[in-house]
């Protein structure tokens, strides 16, 4: 995958951790230097616990659960601090791993349990628990909490997408500081003071913005879970794996929570490079279209009666031929055009550019469905991949629409349905103009007006379903990992391709591929 | 309240003089005289080198030195605004002095802040007084509203070429906005929370400017140091504390209230022979010397004398010298339930030892005095005491300083709840 975790950032300044030296920048704290340097809390880097500081928001220093032994040059001995505030300077001397630093991060991590309610049990949270770790990390195995535990609120109702316990929170306070300070919106605050304190929206207020739900992501204990994901499943029958979400073409980073063969959630994984540690609420709830009822799950054919049924593949395949080679050799390739998706990988994209270019179509455009951006990471393009099939030759579809209404084209290969879909306002298309052609191929993951029309319908792949690789709008370049087998039946669009082109007898296609 | 204390000196001795809290009284004693002809011809080096030779102590509870505070005012680089924050949120519990000079001696007050703007060149001073002293609040509103008639403040200060506007600024009634950075918070409308430091208050103060926090009654010494000197300062007190200063004695002693005198006098001798000691011939058990988040010291410890070098070799310190006198009838683990009730109430709340640490203390030590304790639960209670103190963003985690001087001075008490499964002082104060 592009992008990496923390940018390498090496400095001048150069401080030594537990007897290691690293150069670091100067203007940075012990925490950030570490992270920049990509060696915080990783195997063979430096580990220091924290609750509060998150990367990507500002420095709290509440939860004091960084606190390691700094000596500067001219100290005469060694002290705690918390590692999320404290400068770094030339000569700094940082011991994690001292006496007290162990009895500093035993004592938070006991009082952070004495409230605590031990509902690990019946916890979403379990099993990828912050406070679980740290407390069998760092923490004493029995309480000596005799007292009755502070009785809170455990269902509170956040809003829309979020539910919060208040018993299981620790007030690290990073949905706070994530609602002030990323999206701007400040729904969340701590009411009372002391262990009264708990986090709450203003009355009548709802936590209600289009990155709500990465507050379940920040928070490190039970305290906030999406209702989506919420008592779905348990974490560790979770296989976690690395992909990106498709839902525009920012590509953010997600990890694809995978149990029973299906996809059970996304949640947002950090690449700086891409969307920091953010993913958008619909982005997030994107997963759902895989297992949608309205997936294609087999190749689609017209039968004698005009209807659209379920064909094998190789009949699929017969009949995109049968219908496609009288068409080239009567009325030759200017006939036939291709419409490009977003949706599909840039393998996919390139093999549709090669099939066409074999078949001397020139009739070509990227179709593309747009709708409303934001500063963030909402880009306007609702496809993951329109950069990549803009690379291999895919450009507007204006030419291709005009060429089609004034009557110049008799087949239309079409991936995906963005054609009927241009702009959320006004759609490039209405399916009822395609209705005079003579053949429509469709390779599409999911249901859509574009059946009305179709002649062959082709079922492939969600990205969360195959290898493939993916150009964001910035042009970074993904290669998300398969998380879950598609139903049988489903291919690659190069697949369906390939058949196709063995079927036409094309020169590259079939055996003579592999010269 | 009180009009003036029961022993006086140069701060308090117009105190019980009602015509000392007007602008003619004021004057009329001497009043403004210092502040304009400093204004006028001194310069703020001077200022700030006398009150630095002085020796002059905060007074709000940590003592540190106020010419050295100012001295970290980065240079006056031309880049207003600069803010002095006058402390009057005085909320120990057992302090009461600050609250005499606010009501008293306002324009002493105001002289004070005076001088300290003109020596770190603020243009401005914020009055943050706690909420609840409206007594306060009503004396200083007429006190200043005279200075600005007066033209005592104001674009021409004392028909100086200093500027100086004072802003009145009523808190919500929070224990930790006495903190100075929580209290910047409060002042800038915010929850009342203390801030991570560095950077200080000189640096990135109110409204992120550079600032400086003086207590009530440090202001009103200045006045005093420089009109009179260093050395005048430093005839009074102790030589590692200079000056005199007001305690504050409550409690279970015949004479309550507040007196002037030097630091350095000992401790007995305020109780018994200033306040006349405890009533009905019984006898003192215990007594707390610097408000209540000191730790309290038993009756054979009362020959100290009140000055930070002597109290800090007992484990306690100054703090803002309220002195709480127990006499013997008092159970020293309900005085554990009300320190531990208190911090418990007024923490914060976002440091993890406070917020959990007070809690947890407090549901202990009233386990302990309904006779649920156990002996272990000693042990706990140092042991959560060492994991509270020093490691937060502010010194309010060392709430458990009280507790520690409990468990080392009347260990005893704590052993007899146990021993007994009951409170063994039927006289002592309710809960």
């Amino acid at each position: 995958m592009a992008g990496p975790v923390g940018e390498a950032e090496a400095g001048s300044v150069r401080i030594r951790v537990d007897g290691v030296e690293y150069p670091v920048r100067e203007d940075l704290t012990l925490l950030q230097a570490l992270d920049g340097l990509g060696l915080l809390n990783v195997p063979e880097g430096v580990e220091i616990p924290h609750y509060c500081w998150h990367p990507h928001l500002a420095i709290d220093g509440s939860c004091r659960l960084c606190q390691v032994e700094l000596t500067r040059p001219g100290d005469e001995q060694a002290r705690l601090a918390i590692a999320c505030d404290a400068k770094v300077c030339e000569g700094l001397v940082v011991d994690t791993k001292s006496e007290a630093v162990a009895r500093a991060r035993e004592g938070v991590m006991e009082l952070l349990l004495a409230n605590h309610p031990l509902d690990c049990p019946i916890c979403d949270q379990a099993g990828e628990c912050r406070l679980q770790d740290h407390a069998f990390d760092y923490g004493v195995a029995a309480s000596r909490m005799r007292e009755p535990r502070r009785a809170a609120r455990k269902r509170v109702d956040l809003g829309p997408t979020v539910a919060l316990d208040q018993e299981r929170c620790i007030l690290c306070r990073r949905c706070v500081r994530f609602c002030r300070e990323v999206t701007g919106t400040g729904e969340l605050g701590v009411v009372e003071r002391g262990d009264r304190s708990a986090i709450e929206t203003f009355p009548g207020q709802a936590l209600d913005n289009p990155y709500s739900m990465n507050v379940a992501d920040i928070c490190p204990v039970g305290a906030l879970t999406t209702k989506d994901f919420r008592f779905k499943a348990r974490v560790w029958s979770l296989d976690e794996v690395d992909g990106i979400c498709t839902a525009c073409a920012r590509g953010c980073n997600v990890s694809i929570g995978v149990a029973r063969g299906r996809v059970q959630r996304y949640v947002a994984r950090r690449n700086d490079a891409v969307n920091g540690s953010w993913i958008c609420d619909e982005g997030r709830l994107s997963y759902q279209q895989i297992d949608a009822p309205d997936r294609l799950s087999s190749c689609l054919a017209r039968d004698e009666t005009g209807e659209l049924c379920p064909v094998s593949l190789d009949e699929a395949v017969r009949e995109a031929a049968r219908r496609l080679r009288p068409l080239l050799d009567e009325r030759g390739p200017g006939v036939v055009a291709g419409v490009a998706s977003g949706h599909a990988s840039n393998e996919d994209v390139r093999a549709f550019k090669t099939f066409l270019d074999v078949l001397d179509v020139d009739t070509i455009g990227l179709a593309l469905r747009e709708g409303a951006a934001d500063e963030l990471l909402v880009s306007a393009e609702k496809a993951a991949n329109a950069a990549g099939a803009r690379a291999v030759g895919f450009g507007p579809i204006e030419g291709l629409l005009e060429r089609l209404r004034g009557g110049g084209l008799d087949a239309l290969l079409v991936l995906g349905h963005d054609l009927l879909e241009g702009d959320v306002e006004s759609p490039a298309l209405d399916a009822a103009e395609l209705e005079g052609l003579d053949t429509v191929i469709v390779f599409d993951t999911h249901r859509s007006p574009l059946e009305r029309v179709a002649h062959l319908v082709f079922p492939v792949r969600h990205a969360a379903e195959k290898e493939g690789s993916y150009t964001n709008l910035d042009g970074v370049v993904q290669r998300p990992s398969r998380a879950v087998r598609p139903a049988p039946g489903v291919r690659d669009e190069r697949d369906f391709l390939d058949r196709i082109g063995v079927a036409l007898g094309l020169a590259g296609y079939g055996m003579d591929r592999t010269a | 309240m009180q009009k003036a204390p029961f022993t006086t000196g140069y701060l308090t001795e117009h105190c019980g003089d009602d015509a000392f809290g007007t602008l003619k009284g004021y004057r009329a004693r001497g009043g403004y005289e210092t502040a304009r002809r400093t204004l006028k011809k001194g310069s703020p080096e001077e200022v700030i080198a006398t009150v630095r030779d002085s020796g002059l102590q905060g007074r709000g509870g940590a003592g540190f030195g106020t010419g050295q505070k100012w001295s970290f005012m980065p240079a006056d680089d031309g880049s207003a605004p600069r803010y002095l924050v006058c402390n009057a949120d005085e909320s120990e519990p057992g302090s009461f002095k600050d609250r005499l000079l606010l009501e008293r001696a306002p324009h002493l007050l105001i002289e004070g802040i005076l001088l300290s703007a003109f020596a770190i060149g603020a243009e401005k001073t914020f009055l943050y007084v706690r909420g609840e002293y409206g007594e306060s609040i009503r004396s200083l509103t007429r006190a200043l509203e005279e200075a600005r008639r007066g033209k005592v403040l104001g674009p021409r200060a004392l028909g100086s070429r200093f500027a100086h506007e004072v802003v009145l600024v009523r808190g919500a009634g929070a224990y930790i906005c006495g903190e100075e950075t929580a209290l910047l918070e409060s002042l800038e409308g915010r929850k009342g929370m203390p801030r991570r430091k560095p950077p200080y208050p000189a640096e990135h103060g109110a409204f992120g400017r550079p600032t400086t926090v003086n207590n009530v009654e440090t202001l009103c010494h200045v006045p005093h140091i420089v009109g009179k000197g260093a050395d005048w300062f430093r005839s009074f007190g102790t030589d590692a504390s200079p000056g005199n200063t007001l305690f504050g004695v409550s409690g279970q002693v015949v004479r309550p209230g507040l007196y002037e005198l030097p630091l350095g006098t000992p401790l007995d001798e305020i109780v018994f022979e200033h306040a006349g000691g405890v009533p009905d011939g019984r006898k003192i058990k215990a007594v707390v010397p610097g408000g209540l988040s000191m730790a309290a010291l038993p009756a054979g410890q009362l020959d100290v004398p009140m000055a930070d070098e002597f109290l800090r070799e007992r484990q306690t310190a100054l703090g803002t010298g309220g002195i709480i006198v127990m006499d013997d009838r008092t159970c020293m683990v309900r005085a554990a339930c009300v320190i531990t009730h208190f911090f418990r109430d007024e923490s914060c709340g976002q440091c993890t030892q406070c917020r959990e640490g007070t809690g947890w203390l407090n549901r202990i030590v009233r386990r302990i005095e309904r006779g649920g304790g156990r002996f272990e639960d000693l042990a706990l209670l140092e042991d959560l005491c060492g994991k509270m103190e020093g490691q937060t963003i502010c010194a309010f985690a060392d709430a458990a300083w009280p507790v520690q001087g409990l468990l080392r001075h009347f260990r005893q008490d704590f052993q007899s709840h146990v021993n007994q499964r009951r409170c063994p002082y039927p006289e002592s104060f309710a809960l």
